[in-house]
């Protein structure tokens, strides 16, 4: 709602911009029409439309519109003077143009002698004269608390007037000046210095100004006509700089002077002491900033990515080589489900490369009612919770909205892949609060926590922070710590490993040429290397080629959060292809099977086909199936047999990892007690 | 965790709550919460007799609340827990699956029921209840924690009805479909157990591994590296049998008579040394005396709760019982074994059959032929050579043959007598042989009854005269040379 009325601003100003135009336009032809043609109507239908459309709103007219206006009173009082018809409102025309600004003066090649008299007789009998001097000139003139142009003569009404005069590095100077008719008065404003002033033009505009660290404001706008004298020596126009900064008062000493932009290399220049006494007005040499950027580039296997900076749209992925302004942002990846948020910092030169992938999204939908004590503490904690997570990303609740507007706007919306309540325990005391994380279609789990102890969310941030690995690095060996063996002990070896040299029935005694004494160092060291591993038997080292081994999800785990773990798979799948897809499958079923969701685990499992025959492979796949079918009954017996009948196709299937138990006599087991 | 969305429970479960609201006047709930808690705080402070008083007060006043399960639940596991009369926690588990068997304790009581039923069984066939309460417990409470232990107990009931499949099914989901429960590890154990009977080896050493990998701080992981070691030494790598010489660290003349050896159930060994006429534990390098004293003691044992059992012609002395147990007219005992029923196989070498006592105290014969020596096997059964048919006989748990080995088979040369017999637990077979083209010497059996390894003395360089012998946990052998006093390693 709020995004449509902005864009109405630019609409408007638009408008105003081209009305403004058109009036300048015609406020041109009124004076060319008379001055060139002598068509007195034409010109005084003109200038009326000027004064129609500015004189509403004099008061807040820029000066240049306030001259324009002013100038067309004068020739709107010379032509209705020339007028028979007219002529009386010619005083009028005078009247206003003094009220609006009694400074003007009337241009008198154009104006006669009589209205000219007419003009100062009027002014006189509402205004006093001022003679104004200022030393030293280029100071800022406030009368009556309004600023005012420092000229040399000035009307002001009748009465007591209060003049100040500043300029930077001076004691500012006041006047209260008592006038009356026919007076004419004089103001002589002399200011003393006391301390020096630095006037500073930067490119480009809109940095910020920091003196021994303060920030002093920004210098903004263009520079005008003033400063062509520091800007064209530097080759540079001087709408290319900045409106002039000034540093008002300079304290005796040293400073340091800072510049920072956004997306430009922050300047830093040491001011000499000389600068800061004796007091002296500088001006210093137009101060360039360098560009700072970055390059960032985003991709990511999931469709419908859009990329965020710090809330900024930055077009849909995959996004390469984006020039960034250096900085620090928040990268969010907006996916069609799930997001992907991480703080970056974009340093002057360098390449950021990503790969987003998009996690859950969990909303807190509120904490029921149920007084307690504690309670606000609770649920601050509730409401922080998402600093604690990396991997999911958390809403909050919205204050105000009660939980059961907030669980049906999310459920409407689906802006959230999990929910989060949670509820008091009813008691005489409340003592326990449930926690119940569930996903849209319904899994849930619930976890009871005691308000009041030190970290009552600990357990939960834990459990939705783990992501189980559906994948492990594996050499496609056996191996067994046995006693007296220097180290871990061959008990069987797939083809490629026997191939690169590894003999069964030996122990190994170095990796990657370190001394190797069990079973967990092999696995660790073979989870940080790359694509293969050396391993020393006998004095012979050979690289083994490392493959990545596919796994199934731990069950029961009192570590993982299940409807977490399915939001998770989910999301993996929607960017998942091939054998990956299908072994997320096989692991979505199996977190299915933990709630009970037997017949939509086998819709996963139906269509799902593995490659692999080894380890957690296509027999795997069936023989869970077979299970699921088990499980609906009497009914899918004969679909329960074939499915365990498939499994003993691929006898080195297995169970949990690659050095699982086998799947086949389980079948074997299963098919026998169908029978 | 599962059912009905948090969203929309309140309304159903007001629905639900609402008949046993208008049933259920709310001071006797009140009455029975007070009468639990003053009975649980009385528990605590060990007042058992008010604790009971007044839970059976509850039962009495408010049957239907729903802390009547919870007492009958508490006063069945006082009675299995503190009293140690199990058959006395039976009528209240009987009551709480009779009358409660909605209620979430049910779960517990049923489980608890299965575990004293397969406690009781003395044979495989008796083990139909326990089975049935583990699969009620399954199939009428599938999101209980207690799935975890009935699904191990489950496994261990198949597996003692020889029903391996079966059995190794629940084991393996019983730490599949319950990561980080206190099953994982023995169930892990039992599955590598059960992968072994059912000649898997490699899958059981896998196991095994895993084990010791994912729960390194479980008592079972201590187990599964010795099981390790010996598996891999005896059937994959199989070296020569060598004479390590005396054991421990040479150590000779140091014994009085040692003439019967076996395994204490952590591993340490227990010497019997007649001339002493007692038992002794070997406990690091000390000689440390158990048990009383036992003239004659012809069989030596280790007993179910780690207590020392020694048989001779007077009886059966227990190092955990006041008085001698007659053993009938058994009087040249041969060997002994207790198998995992509780029961005690003795032979008798002027017996023609086995005799069974049962813990409670009844003995049967069980036709065989005479044993010259006997040892318990992990399927259940035993393990007995018969010199007169020159065979040894692998006996299941109802004493019927499953495996018959001829003496010498796989042998260069037979052997006429066996001596002794051990096992290590892991299904290995020790036997000390004589006689024949074989002479004295040693062979090591597998589960199914080939030889794994063998040496005779001779080749051994051993000369004393050896009465008996055990395997140990590192794949060795240790023999007692009575003549020498002193203990002889072979590896």
């Amino acid at each position: 709602m709020r995004f449509r009325h902005l864009l109405y601003i630019p609409l408007l100003c638009g408008l105003l911009w081209g009305q403004d135009a058109a009036l300048k336009d015609t406020f041109l032809q009124a004076k060319a029409l008379w001055a060139t043609q002598g068509d007195r109507e034409g010109a005084t239908v003109r200038f009326d439309t000027v004064v129609a459309a500015l004189g509403p709103r004099a008061a807040g007219l820029e000066p240049e519109w306030t001259q324009v206006l002013c100038e067309s009173y004068n020739w709107l009082a010379v032509l209705d003077d020339r007028s028979a018809q007219n002529k009386a409102r010619a005083q009028v025309r005078l009247q206003a143009l003094m009220d609006l600004n009694p400074d003007f003066e009337l241009d008198r090649t154009l104006t006669s002698q009589r209205l000219s008299a007419l003009f100062d007789r009027l002014k006189g009998e509402k205004y006093a004269l001022i003679k104004l001097t200022y030393l030293p000139e280029g100071g800022r003139l406030v009368v009556d608390g309004r600023p005012s142009a420092s000229l040399a003569r000035k009307y002001l009404a009748f009465g007591t007037h209060k003049l100040s005069y500043t300029r930077p590095g001076h004691a500012s100077s006041e006047i209260v000046l008592e006038l009356g008719p026919h007076d004419v008065k004089a103001a002589d404003f002399k200011l003393t210095r006391t301390a020096s002033t630095i006037t500073l033009y930067v490119q480009p505009s809109d940095v910020e100004i920091l003196l021994d660290g303060q920030s002093l404001g920004y210098a903004i706008g263009k520079a005008g006509p003033e400063a062509a004298a520091v800007a064209i020596p530097l080759g540079l126009r001087p709408e290319e700089l900045s409106s002039a900064f000034v540093i008002p008062e300079l304290a005796p000493g040293k400073h340091q002077l800072e510049l920072r932009a956004p997306c430009f290399r922050a300047r830093v220049l040491e001011l000499p002491a000389d600068l800061a006494s004796p007091a002296a007005d500088h001006t210093l040499e137009p101060i360039r900033m360098e560009p700072s950027r970055g390059t960032l580039s985003v991709i990511s296997a999931w469709p419908g990515g859009e990329l965020l900076l710090s809330g900024q749209s930055r077009g849909p992925l995959p996004l390469t080589n984006l020039p960034v302004c250096s900085g620090s942002y928040d990268l969010l990846v907006r996916f069609p489900a799930g997001g992907f948020s991480q703080r970056i910092v974009v340093e002057d030169g360098k390449s950021i490369s990503l790969e987003a992938r998009p996690k859950p999204r969990l909303a807190f939908v509120g904490l029921e009612g149920g007084e307690f004590t504690g309670r606000s503490r609770f649920l601050n904690q509730l409401q922080s919770l998402g600093d604690r997570l990396q991997s999911v990303a958390y809403l909050p609740a919205r204050p105000d909205e009660p939980p059961t507007d907030a669980l049906a706007r999310l459920k409407a919306s689906k802006e959230a892949e999990l929910l989060l309540i949670a509820r008091p325990v009813p008691g005489q005391v409340i003592h326990q609060v449930e926690l119940v994380v569930a996903t849209l279609d319904g899994e849930e789990e619930h976890l009871f926590v005691k308000p009041l102890e030190q970290d009552p969310l600990g357990s939960l941030a834990a459990r939705l922070n783990a992501v189980p690995s559906l994948q492990q690095p594996d050499l496609g060996i056996s191996v067994l710590d046995l006693p007296g063996e220097p180290g871990p002990w061959v008990l069987a070896a797939t083809e490629p490993a026997l191939k690169a040299g590894l003999q069964v029935g030996r122990p190994i005694l170095q990796v990657q040429g370190k001394p190797l004494a069990t079973v967990l160092e092999l696995r660790q060291l073979v989870a940080s290397a790359k694509e293969s591993v050396s391993l020393s038997q006998e004095g012979t080292t050979f690289p083994v080629p490392i493959q990545m081994e596919a796994l199934e999800i731990q069950l029961g785990s009192p570590e993982l959060c299940y409807p977490a773990v399915l939001a998770h798979l989910r999301l993996l799948y929607a960017g998942a292809k091939g054998d990956e897809a299908n072994l997320i499958k096989l692991n979505l079923a199996l977190a299915l099977m933990q709630f009970r969701k037997f017949d939509k685990a086998i819709e996963l499992l139906r269509d799902a086909r593995l490659s692999t025959v080894r380890g957690v492979s296509q027999g795997t796949l069936d023989y869970h199936m077979g299970r699921c079918f088990l499980q609906l009954g009497t009914s899918y017996q004969s679909e329960a047999g074939q499915a365990f009948r498939q499994a003993l196709k691929y006898p080195q299937s297995t169970l949990l990892g690659p050095d699982g138990p086998l799947v086949a006599p389980l079948a074997r087991q299963a098919l026998e007690d169908l029978k | 965790m599962h059912g009905l969305s948090p969203w929309f429970r309140r309304p159903a479960a007001l629905l639900c709550v609402l008949p046993v609201l208008a049933q259920a006047p709310a001071p006797d709930s009140g009455l029975a919460e007070r009468l639990y808690r003053s009975g649980e705080r009385a528990y605590a402070s060990k007042a058992y007799k008010e604790a009971l008083d007044t839970w059976g007060q509850l039962l009495q006043s408010s049957p239907r609340s729903e802390f009547a399960p919870r007492v009958l639940l508490r006063l069945a596991q006082h009675q299995v827990d503190i009293e140690r009369k199990p058959e006395a926690a039976m009528p209240y588990l009987d009551r709480l699956r009779g009358e409660y068997i909605k209620s979430p304790e049910a779960a517990d009581g049923l489980l608890l029921r299965g575990i004293l039923l397969a406690r009781q069984a003395r044979r495989p066939a008796e083990l139909k209840d326990a089975v049935a309460d583990f699969n009620r417990v399954l199939d009428l409470f599938p999101d209980a924690a207690t799935c975890a232990e009935a699904r191990l107990q489950l496994g261990r009931a198949w597996r003692d009805q020889g029903q391996w499949g079966r059995a190794l099914q629940q084991f393996i989901d019983a730490f599949r479909l319950h990561a980080g429960s206190t099953v994982v590890a023995p169930a892990m154990f039992e599955a590598a157990s059960t992968l072994d009977l059912m000649g898997d080896l490699p899958g059981c050493l896998r196991m095994l591994q895993r084990l010791r990998i994912e729960t390194p701080q479980a008592p079972e992981a201590k187990e599964a590296a010795w099981h390790m070691a010996a598996l891999v030494k005896h059937r994959l790598q199989k070296p020569p049998l060598r004479n390590t010489g005396a054991w421990p660290a040479g150590r000779v003349k140091w014994l009085k008579t040692p003439t019967l050896l076996a395994l204490a159930q952590d591993g340490e060994l227990l010497i019997f040394q007649n001339d002493l006429d007692r038992v002794f534990r070997l406990h690091g390098e000390d000689l440390v005396p158990q048990g009383p004293a036992a003239p004659g003691t012809r069989a030596l044992l280790a007993g179910p709760t780690g207590t020392l059992w020694m048989l001779s012609k007077n009886g059966l002395v227990r190092e955990d019982a006041p008085a001698v147990l007659p053993l009938g007219t058994l009087g040249a005992i041969s060997g002994a074994a207790l198998d995992r029923w509780g029961n005690l196989w003795v032979a008798d070498a002027k017996t023609p059959a086995l005799t069974l006592f049962t813990p409670e105290g009844g003995s049967r014969t069980m036709a065989s032929p005479t044993a010259s020596a006997l040892a318990s096997l992990p399927t259940g059964g035993v393990v007995i050579s018969a010199d007169a048919d020159r065979k040894l006989l692998f006996l299941d748990a109802d004493g019927q043959p499953r495996i018959v080995v001829p003496y010498g088979k796989d042998l260069p040369a037979p052997f006429r007598t066996v001596t002794a017999l051990s096992t290590d637990g892991v299904g290995h077979i020790a036997a000390l042989v004589d006689g024949g083209e074989f002479g004295e010497g040693v062979v090591i059996y597998g589960p199914d009854g080939t030889v794994l390894r063998h040496a005779t003395f001779k080749a051994l360089g051993i000369s004393g005269r050896i009465t008996s012998l055990v395997m140990d946990r590192s794949g060795g052998l240790i023999l007692c040379d009575r003549r020498n006093d002193l203990l002889i390693r072979l590896n």
